[in-house]
């Protein structure tokens, strides 16, 4: 135990014997002359490190402005999010995914920058599509702070086993699923490794082959967009894959849907290929001795995209901050400011600023490198960003995922299945 | 006046550390999710009242409610029992004297000491998955294990092997009741010929019944509300299709995966009145089979 | 019970002693037979620190590709990186955690025994409707408490720091030790405390004087179950601390972790098995006093 938390653990304890519930440590005056920003992220030993750093860098600069940061792991961070929301007291700048960011902005949890935007906010710098994609309603709420889409990746070895070179025997940026069949049933023959990882459950391939095939996830209305159909047709298509030979038994599949990255089969050696987010590559790269190379998701043979570029992570500002002026001029800083943005690096994904981008580029070497090519082949093979989901989109999701199981289990036929999960996809988006 | 503090004041004396956190800490929250359960409250904005919605909407629609009633009711009766015989007899070997005792008990309390941590998810795919240690096991004997955790067949059972082997902590309660049981009596019982099975009825389960009816209960109640496990292997969701969805995972995603904080307070509430029934059949049924010795004086 | 067979030994003592020695022979090969069955169990039981040592003994890229536990290469480093692997040291975080655990276990082992006291020895008005209510508390999921508490404790201005961890446990909030040595008190033969109150004992000089010394096994399970659930607990620090400074150890090991990025598997397993150390030298020393009671052989 160190001197310090007895001491503060001791001053606590007095201050709430004495001063009563008034005194809280936000009002401690060491601080009480600066406006104090607190900026909570999830992050990892790297990322913290060197968030850390940039904070530091930061408060140097601004001497009236102090931030602190506040970290904990994916795992726990939406949990500690949700009991501050409820008590009023968020991060002043917290982090937030693409995927939940609407629900936050829909119910109000985080508020739009424009009143900032060419006051502390500078955007000139900023890609546009970056910008699109935190607007909501005509109105900014978030900036991106690194850049995403879907990546097949795939273990280079085993494929060269197989015979399959990208560019020669296979094109990463436009296969199709039936190379994929083809080529994952050469895998497993060649190699006894799975050539690929089965998508009958992966959503994220569901919604590519949605677009892909000229439809919307979701109407304009806020209705959910797939119809009986293109659900169907999609895991036919998989079901063509696993009966070529390519992929593992249905069981085994159905025992990776939501496995984090280091039980992937890829990483545990049981499969040849899986279908991710770009920014995951460096991480499973990682856990694995073979090189991992990247593809975009497959698509049909009319080849129209279904991926789109979208921010991994967001910052915002929060209901409960206090000053956002102090706020958001951190925001600033922290997308813009390049000796900030340098220690920063590629940690959180592919930066949205054009000229952070190009000063990071020489820096970069294996996974890093692989990235960032991938990043730069596929801009012009991307769907436009549809409009933000509605809320429950999340739940809509989730729930593909559990009912596709059936499928892998052949527990009910591909068109039953089909129809009980747009008719809960349905009830969903109603009780929203 | 008088009397009365005479006769009850020491009670009230050494309860009142308890009765200020019950009234300070315990009770507000426990009304305050009794009020919720009958209010949409999306956590962000102010609740909204909205009566018998919630139970209505749990009993006539919900079929994931039902399914998580039935994985849960499932999981206590297949482990509570398997684990509480599986503690009790870990214990009785361990009571009598054998060499380096305090290193066994701290092996075999390790399980549960790792049960919480986020390695156990790990371990759990590495032991059950379909090339994982335990089907290698079967495979010496030629048989060709099932897909323990994908099958939702047979996913259930490793959650119901994971509470057994976490038997830790009810095997020290029962380790603790048999050391309170006097030795005299098992000594008087040798002398009158009585087999051990004969003494382990007449003497260790009645002196030991009312540590019994502790680790059943708690046990329950703890199956019950199982949660750790569950959520880790299952990736937090009860897949798959929904066979790990115990009542506890699906309250917490309705909280705090799709915000709806005042459904998953009248989860809660169901989820606590099935509790006391079976608490309060526990204690009814605990008057012909618990005999305390304050009582006997 | 207790007469009788008191009775009976007296008129069989040289029955009873051959019986001794017979029982003495057959002991020693029962012994044998149960080491070997401990053994047996013991290796299921470890198999998961095993597991957990290679892993964190390994490279971060053969952990998950390779079932065997022997790493290929040894990785001591896993241990001193990741003892600074976080912004923050593990010395701290020990510390931290080491405070609120030996707070919290004092508390609880106080709080609850006086309650348990009450319950099980002392008579009072309600007590019947006072012991339900605790038991409810046992009853509503965690989950769903887990807001309205963070309101009382932000009120009180108690939020980022240790008082919400520690304080209730001042309270006996837990209402399972409470219960738990309730059970235990229960079987202490009422005579003890009558005999005490005529002469002149205070309730409390009962408590103290008799009821936990008889009840040690039961004070020392309690002890070593609030250290270990003290210890392992992280949803706790993880609502009520904010500052990293003020981590306690598994909200730290979580954050080796990472969703879209380099997880350092390798060191959050080293410090893993060094987080249970604490545990296994607590429990170790605690259990000692998991002894044969003394308590009715005294009233022979």
């Amino acid at each position: 135990m160190t001197q310090f938390n007895r001491r503060r653990f001791l001053k606590t304890a007095a201050m709430t014997a004495g001063a009563g519930v008034a005194a809280s440590s936000f009002s401690l005056p060491t601080f009480a002359q600066d406006a104090r920003i607190r900026h909570f992220w999830w992050g990892n030993p790297d990322r913290d490190e060197r968030t850390f750093a940039v904070i530091d860098i930061f408060n140097s600069k601004h001497p009236n402005i102090f931030v602190e940061g506040e970290t904990l792991g994916f795992s726990d961070y939406f949990t500690r999010l949700t009991t501050q929301i409820a008590g009023g007291n968020m991060a002043d700048v917290i982090q937030q995914g693409y995927g939940v960011l609407f629900e936050y902005v829909d119910r109000g949890a985080v508020v739009p920058l424009d009143e900032w935007v060419g006051n502390t906010i500078d955007l000139s710098k900023m890609d546009q599509s970056a910008l699109d994609a935190g607007t909501v309603n005509g109105q900014l709420y978030a900036l991106s702070i690194g850049a995403n889409s879907h990546m097949a990746m795939y273990n280079t070895r085993l494929y060269e086993e197989a015979g399959f070179r990208p560019g020669e025997d296979f094109d990463p940026y436009g296969w199709t699923y039936e190379d994929v069949a083809r080529i994952g049933a050469a895998v497993t023959d060649a190699t006894g490794t799975f050539g690929t990882d089965d998508n009958t459950a992966d959503y994220q391939n569901f919604s590519d082959f949605v677009v892909q095939k000229g439809g919307k996830l979701y109407n304009d209305d806020g209705s959910y967009g797939p119809t009986q159909e293109i659900v169907e047709e999609y895991w036919e298509t998989w079901k063509m894959i696993r009966d070529a030979g390519a992929t593992p038994p249905g069981p085994e599949s159905a025992g990776q849907v939501g496995a984090e990255v280091s039980q992937w089969g890829i990483v545990t050696g049981r499969t040849a290929t899986t279908y991710a987010w770009s920014n995951q590559l460096v991480g499973a790269q990682n856990l694995m001795q073979d090189t991992l190379g990247a593809a975009m998701f497959p698509n049909t043979p009319a080849m129209v995209p279904g991926s789109y570029i979208q921010p991994s992570q967001f910052i915002c500002l929060t209901r409960d901050s206090a000053n956002p002026e102090a706020a958001t001029t951190y925001m600033n800083a922290f997308v813009n400011d390049l000796d900030m943005t340098k220690v920063l690096g590629l940690e959180r994904g592919i930066p949205s600023n054009s000229e952070v981008r190009e000063a990071l580029r020489p820096t970069l070497e294996g996974a890093a490198a692989t990235s960032v090519e991938f990043f730069d082949t596929i801009q012009d093979k991307v769907a436009v960003l549809p409009p933000p989901f509605p809320t429950g989109a999340n739940e809509v999701e989730q729930t593909f995922e559990r009912m596709a199981v059936a499928v892998l289990l052949d527990q009910g036929s591909i068109s039953d299945v089909a129809r009980d999960f747009l008719r809960q996809a349905e009830a969903i988006l109603a009780r929203a | 006046m008088r009397d009365y503090l005479q006769k009850y004041g020491a009670g009230y004396v050494f309860l009142t550390p308890w009765a200020i956190g019950f009234l300070g800490l315990a009770l507000g929250p426990i009304l305050a999710s009794l009020y919720l359960s009958f209010t949409q409250y999306d956590i962000i904005n102010a609740p909204e009242w909205v009566g018998l919605e919630n139970y209505e909407y749990m009993f006539s629609f919900d079929t994931r409610f039902y399914k998580s009633l039935q994985v849960t009711f499932a999981f206590v009766f297949l482990s509570v029992p398997a684990k509480l015989i599986f503690a009790l007899g870990v214990a009785m070997v361990l009571d009598k004297g054998i060499r380096a005792i305090g290193i066994y008990r701290a092996l075999f309390y390790l399980p549960s000491i790792l049960g919480g941590s986020i390695a156990v998810a790990i371990l759990w795919r590495q032991l059950f998955n379909q090339d994982g240690v335990v089907n290698a096991a079967l495979g010496l004997f030629g048989i060709e294990g099932p897909y323990w955790l994908s099958d939702p067949r047979y996913s259930l059972y490793t959650l119901v092997v994971l509470a057994v082997w976490q038997f830790g902590s009810p095997m020290l309660i029962f380790l603790a009741g048999l050391r309170a049981i006097p030795q005299d009596l098992y000594e008087a019982a040798e002398i009158d010929a009585a087999s051990k099975p004969r003494q382990f009825f007449a003497i260790t389960l009645p002196l030991l019944a009312p540590v019994i009816f502790f680790n059943l209960v708690l046990q329950m109640i703890e199956a019950f509300k199982t949660f750790t496990g569950a959520f880790v292997i299952s990736g937090g969701t009860g897949a798959p299709l929904d066979s790990l969805l115990f009542f506890t995972v699906y309250l917490y995603n309705e909280a705090f995966s799709f915000f709806r904080m005042g459904y998953a307070s009248a989860l809660a509430w169901v989820l606590l009145i099935i509790i006391a029934i079976f608490t309060a059949i526990a204690f009814y049924s605990s008057r012909y089979w618990v005999h305390y010795e304050n009582e006997r004086g | 019970m207790v007469d009788v067979a008191t009775q009976s030994l007296d008129d069989h003592a040289a029955i009873a002693r051959a019986l001794r020695e017979k029982k003495r022979r057959s002991e020693k090969r029962a012994g044998l037979i149960k080491h070997a069955f401990l053994i047996a169990c013991t290796f299921i039981m470890i198999y998961p620190l095993l597991w957990m040592l290679s892993s964190s003994l390994k490279p971060s890229d053969e952990i998950f590709g390779s079932l065997s536990l022997w790493p290929s290469e040894v990785m001591w480093e896993t241990y001193p990186e990741g003892w600074e692997g976080l912004p923050v040291s593990f010395t701290r975080f020990f510390g931290n955690s080491l405070f609120v655990t030996v707070l919290s276990v004092i508390g609880n082992v106080i709080s609850c025994s006086f309650a348990a006291y009450a319950f099980a020895r002392l008579e009072f008005k309600g007590r019947n409707i006072a012991f339900a209510l605790m038991m409810m508390t046992l009853m509503i999921p965690y989950h769903v408490v887990l807001i309205p508490q963070y309101l009382i404790f932000l009120k009180a201005g108690w939020v980022d720091t240790y008082l919400p961890l520690i304080v209730p446990k001042f309270l006996a909030t837990d209402a399972f030790f409470v219960f738990l040595m309730i059970q235990f008190f229960r079987q202490l033969p009422r005579e003890l405390d009558e005999a005490a109150m005529i002469d002149g004992c205070s309730a409390f000089k009962i408590y103290w004087a008799i009821i936990m010394p008889l009840s040690l096994p039961a004070v020392a399970t309690a002890a070593i179950f609030s250290f270990i659930w003290v210890w392992e607990d992280f949803l706790g620090p993880l609502v009520y601390l904010n500052d990293i400074n003020d981590y306690t150890v598994p909200l730290a090991l979580r954050m080796f972790l990472s969703q879209d990025s380099i997880s350092e598997y390798g060191q959050m397993f080293a410090m893993s098995i060094l987080s249970i150390v604490p545990i296994i030298i607590f429990f170790i020393i605690f259990q000692k006093f998991i002894i044969r009671g003394i308590a009715m052989s005294g009233l022979k």
